[in-house]
């Protein structure tokens, strides 16, 4: 039973989704099926994103209350938290500051605090990308002198000073880059991946709604 | 001649950095200004905007997580400036719920004021709904059984632009932003099944797997970063943050290039066979 | 420019640079943004779906529509929890087992239906006029390097003979392709690095810090 229903779950909203592809759901009772059954994903997945708050506030909390080391930092995000989440829980018709419009604080958090901070985050990749390509990018056998090669012609193909660096040498040179480069080599690789990945993505599908694969479901 | 390379190959990583951090600065604050030249994919995708009659609805999401907004912003903006300048109506959405439907709302209104353009007649902020495939092929009905408001819980029936917006058969062209595989499904799902015509401005890690969608014909032109941010600059005739980078981006490359090249050096330095002049026999 | 602008402007700098101090090595200003960065993002997605979810879709509908059905998913949703529960994790498999079905039944026509027989067609060489010399040797090029990538990635047969020389000749158009993809990387990161030096450039320094001395 604790396994049955949710098999017999996962088969039923599966198939209706993909028999559906077949009819017009304007003209049969399986578009509204279908309807119902997107709709019901969208409020049911959003639930499963609240797992990953309370999570956080559990670990931070439980550090704060034991006085861990650096226990201060975990309060620090657990205040962080509820700073951010409560005047948007709050109604808007209370005050402007509340709910998630513009000017409200939920906003100008986003805006003025956690998008800086995360657009710092991934710009110090920057730094780590050129000290990886300083210490390990090596032509040490043909293969990665292809790749050094390619790479050292698309970061130059991709910046204005590089490109009139490479029309020096023939005013067709970034063109050729473009369509034998990228709608060639890169083309050719990144269709055989999509067609491999698709391929396994809609084999592993097939064995969900089969209830084939059931790893999803954890343990007995 | 080997001591040397030893220093240069162990040097320390912060010295590194620093180049980087000056290789931007100076391009920055001393502007060299190499032109911008547009590529095919950029321009196949503002020509298939500007055929577009001028008072079309387009779908324009705001895929991307607020880390990639030095990529892609400027590329939503352009978009808006176009759409708007022709007079076009449009409806916003995003897929991503770290940030996405906020900048939605900020970007879109920052532009939608330099136009004089009111919401809910010309433009409409749909928020976010979880489960991004649902939320695509769900649209594909009814807008309004996924999004039953906007953003901000204004009832789709009091917006008059979304009187006129049902599904998918009243948006001409759907204008993604992404820095992610939210494009993949924009393409398999809505483009495959319902023929909307998508086009995409994404990130430079994503846009080398998007040329395999533009060369089938199933993608109408793509953007690839910040570059191409700033070729679309170009062809509204509005440079903005974009085109300012590109100097900087210009310098930076040839710095990694110029790390890469003196690293190879001192690796065939440093394993080419030692001479045996001066060398102790026994 | 008014006091709240430059304090909004010195906020962004301070975040950045306390950030950007980590290049140089860990310190406590550091580690205080990085946690408040954590809190606040995980703040985002609780009122978040305090809106989307709980207001637009089920209370709303519910209570102000009369959409009473509506009950179910949001009881379904609410099951999800249980997953927090070492004793009754599997009540939150009917809802799980829902989302799971559903995706994967979408999942399968669009990978096979948008993206298997789309790039398939779009591989197929016509023998019709295709615009040229270069365009034919570039669709042989194409077909050639897909046909080698996918016999590089199949495993289930050792690579030797005909297989092995195949598989080589797709391992040379796969190094190609991904010295590209390293190109456009490097391209991206540098692009959000762009960005940050831009604003304490133009707005810290040439708007605020200019505007006050």
């Amino acid at each position: 039973m604790k396994r049955t229903v949710p098999l017999l779950t996962a088969f039923l909203s599966g198939l209706a989704l993909v028999v559906s592809f077949f009819f017009n759901p304007d003209r049969i009772f399986l578009g509204d099926i279908q309807e119902v059954v997107l709709q019901w994903m969208t409020i049911i997945g959003g639930f499963a994103l609240v797992l990953g708050v309370h999570s956080i506030i559990k670990v931070n909390m439980a550090k704060v209350i034991r006085k861990d080391s650096e226990w201060f930092y975990k309060l620090a995000t657990v205040v962080s938290v509820i700073v951010m989440a409560l005047p948007a829980m709050l109604p808007n018709s209370w005050s402007p500051l509340f709910g998630n419009g513009q000017g409200s604080i939920y906003n100008w958090l986003f805006e003025y605090v956690d998008s800086p901070m995360m657009e710092t985050m991934f710009a110090m990749l920057a730094f780590y990308i050129a000290s990886a390509a300083y210490r390990a990018f090596r032509a040490r056998n043909t293969e990665a002198t292809l790749l050094l090669i390619t790479a050292t012609l698309v970061m130059l193909w991709r910046v204005p000073m590089g490109e009139a660096f490479l029309r020096l040498f023939s005013d067709k040179l970034p063109d050729y880059i473009n369509m034998f480069v990228m709608n060639g080599f890169n083309v050719s690789v990144q269709r055989g991946i999509i067609i491999g990945a698709a391929l396994g993505g809609a084999a592993m599908s097939l064995r969900i709604i089969l209830g084939i694969e059931r790893t999803y479901m954890g343990k007995n | 001649m080997p001591g040397i390379w030893d220093k240069i190959a162990t040097i320390d990583r912060r010295w590194i950095y620093f180049l980087m951090a000056l290789s931007i600065l100076f391009p920055t604050i001393f502007v060299f200004k190499f032109p911008v030249e547009i590529t095919v994919e950029a321009r196949q995708l503002y020509d298939a905007i500007d055929a577009l009659p001028d008072s079309s609805i387009i779908m324009l999401t705001f895929d991307y997580y607020p880390s990639a907004r030095a990529e892609t912003e400027p590329m939503s903006k352009a978009a808006l400036r176009h759409m708007f300048s022709k007079d076009m109506q449009i409806v916003t959405l995003s897929n991503i719920p770290l940030g996405g439907p906020t900048m939605a709302e900020n970007t879109t209104r920052e532009i939608a004021m330099e136009f004089n353009k009111v919401y809910g007649v010309d433009y409409v902020n749909l928020g976010y709904k979880a489960n991004y495939v649902a939320v695509m092929q769900g649209m594909a009905s009814s807008i309004e059984s996924i999004f039953p408001t906007d953003w901000t819980g204004t009832p789709l029936s009091e917006l008059p632009l979304m009187l006129k917006v049902k599904n998918y058969r009243d948006i001409s062209f759907i204008y993604v932003v992404a820095d992610n595989a939210t494009v993949d499904y924009w393409i398999s799902i809505v483009n495959a099944q319902y023929g909307i015509p998508v086009g995409a401005g994404v990130t430079a890690v994503s846009a080398p797997k998007m040329y395999a969608f533009v060369e089938s014909g199933q993608m109408t032109g793509l953007l690839g970063g910040m570059k191409g941010a700033a070729e679309y600059e170009r062809l509204i005739n509005h440079e903005d943050m974009a085109m300012r980078g590109m100097d900087a981006q210009s310098m930076a490359h040839f710095t990694i290039i110029f790390l890469v090249i003196i690293g190879n050096i001192g690796m065939f330095v440093m394993s080419a066979p030692k001479s045996r002049i001066g060398t102790k026999r026994d | 420019m008014t006091f709240w602008e430059h304090f909004q402007i010195w906020l962004r700098a301070y975040l950045i640079l306390s950030l950007f101090s980590f290049m140089y090595r860990d310190n406590k200003f550091y580690k205080f943004s990085e946690h408040v960065f954590a809190g606040l993002s995980a703040g985002y997605y609780a009122g978040l779906i305090w809106h989307t979810v709980i207001i637009q879709q089920l209370i709303d509908p519910m209570f102000v529509d009369g959409k009473w059905y509506l009950v179910f998913p949001g009881i379904l949703g609410i099951l999800m929890f249980a997953r927090l529960s070492r004793n009754y994790t599997w009540v939150s498999r009917v809802s799980l087992a829902f989302v799971m079905g559903s995706t994967a039944g979408i999942y399968l026509i669009s990978n096979l239906h948008g993206l298997v027989l789309k790039q398939s067609a779009a591989t197929m060489i016509s023998f019709a006029d295709r615009g040229g010399f270069a365009a034919t040797v570039l669709q042989v090029l194409v077909v050639v390097g897909v046909i080698t990538t996918l016999v590089y990635f199949y495993f289930s047969k050792e690579h030797k003979g005909f297989l092995g020389g195949t598989a080589r000749v797709g391992i040379w158009f796969i190094m190609i392709a991904f010295g590209a993809h390293f190109g456009y990387t490097v391209m991206g990161r540098i692009s959000l690095l762009i960005g940050r030096i831009q604003f304490l450039v133009f707005d810290w320094w040439g708007g605020s810090i200019r505007s006050l001395f």
